[in-house]
C-alpha cells in the first residue's frame, strides 16, 4: 500500500443503510453498516420517513465506529465521498448534509457520487483494477440497470433499465403471491433450488420483435409477475394441486434468464468480454449460476463482489470516490443538491 | 355527491396508458385517485400514463419498494405522488408517511388503497380496473371510474374519458 495516496471516506445512506467506509487507493480499511430495517418491519418494506430518521441518528456513530475500526482520525481524512442520488430524497438528504458539515470542517474536497455505478465500483477493492472497458448489471430491490462502463470515475453510458418493476421487487411480488414472508426474494430463491425451472413457460419481458427492437436491453418484470399470479388463480379456480417450487423455479429461470440473456446481448454488440454484476439481487442462487454458465461459453469474465458488498454500503461510494480523486476528477460542489432519479450516466456531480 | 360510474374496456396496456392520460387532463392540484386492482391489473401502467401526460420529472415505475414516490412538475401544473398502499395495514401507518405535505400542490394517486385513504380527502376519483382470472385467455381490463365528493359534481367524466 502507497501511505501517499489518498484516504477517502464514503457515506451511502440512499435508501435504509447507513453505511461508512474508509478506501486507500483500491484498499478498503473499514466498512461499517447500520440499517433500519427492523424499524420498518412492521409496514414489510421501506418507509422514507423512517429511513430519514434512523440515517439522522446512526450517521455521528457509524462515522466514528468506522474511523476507530480503521485505525484513523478524522485529520488523515483526504477526500469524502457521498452517495447523492439515486434514492430517497430524506435519506439522501441527511447522508449529504452530514458529508458537507466534514468537507468543510476538514477543508478537503467533497465528491456527490452516483449510488448505482458505486454497486459496480466496489468491486475494484475485491478483484483489482477495472479492464479498460466492461458491463455492469446492477440488480437489486430498487434498481435494474445494465450500464457500459468505459471509465468508472469518467465514462458511463446507461444501456437499459427497468420500465416497470425491479428484479428484486418482482421477487418480493411473487413471494407474496406463493405466501412466503417478506422481503420473499431469499425465500422465493431458496424454493426455487427445489423445483423444475422448465416446468411453467413463463413470458419473457421486452424479448421478442418490435418490443425487443425498441427496447433491446430494458427490462420488464411487470408482465411475468401478472402471468405468475394468473397461473395460480387459474389452479385455484381450477381446483388443481401445484408446485409451488416449480412456480418459483419456472419464474426465477424466466427473469434470469432475460437478464443474462440482454446482458450478453450487449457485451457482445459493444465488444465488452468483463461483466460487473453488483446490487443484492446479485445474491440469486439462479441468476450467479445462469451468469456463469452463459458468460464461460460467450468468453465474457464474470465478477461478482462478496455478498456484504453487494447490499448497500459504505464501501461501495468510498470505492467510487477514490477513483475519482486517482482520475483527477473535479470535486463537486458545497452546494450540491440531492438527486432522487440522478442520471445513470452521472459518475459525480460536476464542479 | 358521486357522480355516475363510468365503465370503459381497455384493449390492452396502450389503452390503459391512454386512460391515464385522459384522466391527467381532468385533474388538478389537491386532487386524489384511489386506483383499486389485482396485481398486474395495469395500476402502474396508468400512472405512468398519467404521469406522462401531466408533464412530470422521473420515471413513474412500480412505488412498492418505497411505499411513495414524488415526482416533480416539469413546467406549470400540479406534480405527481404515487403511493403504493399495498403493504399498509391501516390509517395509522400511513400517517408515518406524512402524505399531506404534498397532497395540495400535487395530484395523488394511490395504488391499491380502497379502504385505507379516503379519510386523506372527502373529495376523491375512484378507479377500479379488474383483469381476467386465471387461465382465461382475455388479456383486456375492465375498468369503472366515479368521483366522490363535491370536487366532481357538475364534471362530466364519461364525456372526457370516452373521447
Amino acid at each position: 500500500m502507497a501511505v501517499s495516496e489518498p484516504l477517502v471516506l464514503g457515506i451511502e445512506s440512499t435508501c435504509d443503510e447507513t453505511g461508512v467506509a474508509l478506501v486507500r487507493g483500491r484498499e478498503l480499511l473499514a466498512d461499517v453498516t447500520a440499517s433500519s430495517m427492523d424499524e420498518h418491519a412492521r409496514f414489510g418494506g421501506i418507509v422514507p420517513e423512517v429511513a430519514s430518521r434512523a440515517h439522522l441518528e446512526a450517521l455521528r456513530p457509524t462515522i466514528t465506529a468506522a474511523l476507530d475500526a480503521a485505525g484513523v482520525t478524522l485529520a488523515d481524512v483526504d477526500a469524502v465521498a457521498v452517495a447523492s442520488g439515486p434514492g430517497l430524497v430524506g435519506s439522501l438528504t441527511v447522508g449529504t448534509a452530514g458529508a458537507k458539515a466534514l468537507a468543510l470542517g476538514l477543508g478537503v474536497p467533497l465528491y456527490g457520487v452516483n449510488h448505482v455505478i458505486g454497486h459496480a465500483a466496489v468491486d475494484e477493492l475485491v478483484h483489482g483494477p477495472f479492464p479498460e472497458r466492461f458491463l455492469a448489471l446492477v440488480v437489486s430491490g430498487g434498481h435494474s440497470s445494465l450500464l457500459l462502463v468505459n471509465d468508472v470515475a469518467t465514462d458511463v453510458v446507461e444501456l437499459g433499465q427497468t420500465l416497470d418493476d425491479a428484479a428484486g421487487e418482482a421477487f418480493d411480488k411473487v413471494g407474496r403471491l406463493l405466501g412466503l414472508p417478506y422481503p420473499g426474494g431469499p425465500h422465493v430463491d431458496r424454493l426455487a433450488r427445489q423445483g423444475d425451472p422448465a416446468a411453467i413457460a413463463f413470458p419473457r419481458g421486452l424479448s421478442k420483435g418490435r418490443e425487443l427492437a425498441r427496447h433491446p436491453y430494458d427490462f420488464s418484470f411487470s408482465g411475468l409477475k401478472t402471468a405468475v399470479a394468473r397461473y395460480l388463480e387459474g389452479r385455484a379456480d381450477a381446483g388443481e394441486e401445484y408446485s409451488p417450487a416449480d412456480v418459483a423455479a419456472s419464474f426465477s429461470e424466466a427473469v434470469a434468464d432475460v437478464l443474462v440473456t440482454k446482458t450478453l446481448r450487449a457485451c457482445a454488440e459493444h465488444d465488452v468480454r468483463t461483466l460487473v454484476i453488483g446490487g443484492g439481487f446479485s445474491a440469486n442462487s439462479r441468476l450467479r449460476e445462469l451468469a456463469a454458465e452463459r458468460c464461460a461459453a460467450a468468453g465474457v469474465e464474470v465478477r461478482i463482489p462478496p455478498i456484504r458488498y453487494c447490499t448497500d454500503n459504505g464501501a461501495m461510494i468510498a470505492a467510487l470516490g477514490s477513483a475519482l480523486v486517482r482520475a483527477g476528477v473535479a470535486p463537486s460542489p458545497l452546494d450540491l443538491a440531492v438527486d432522487s432519479s440522478m442520471a445513470l450516466s452521472l459518475v459525480s456531480v460536476p464542479a | 355527491m358521486v357522480t355516475d360510474v363510468v365503465r370503459l374496456h381497455l384493449a390492452d396496456a396502450e389503452a390503459t396508458a391512454a386512460l391515464g392520460a385522459a384522466l391527467a387532463r381532468v385533474l388538478r392540484a389537491g386532487d386524489l385517485v384511489i386506483l383499486t386492482g389485482d396485481l398486474g391489473a395495469g395500476k402502474t401502467t396508468l400512472t405512468q400514463g398519467l404521469g406522462r401526460a401531466l408533464g412530470v420529472r422521473g420515471q413513474v415505475a412500480s412505488p412498492t419498494f418505497v411505499i411513495a414516490r414524488e415526482h416533480a412538475p416539469l413546467a406549470d401544473g400540479p406534480g405527481l405522488v404515487h403511493v403504493d398502499a399495498y403493504r399498509l395495514g391501516g390509517l395509522t401507518e400511513l400517517d408515518a408517511l406524512d402524505l399531506d405535505s404534498s397532497l395540495a400542490e400535487s395530484v395523488t394517486v394511490v395504488e391499491w388503497g380502497a379502504g385505507l385513504t379516503e379519510t386523506l380527502a372527502e373529495d376523491r376519483l375512484d378507479v377500479v380496473i379488474d383483469r381476467a382470472r386465471g387461465d382465461a385467455v382475455d388479456e383486456g381490463r375492465q375498468v369503472s371510474v366515479r368521483g366522490i365528493g363535491a370536487r366532481w359534481d357538475g364534471v362530466d367524466l364519461a364525456a372526457a374519458l370516452q373521447a
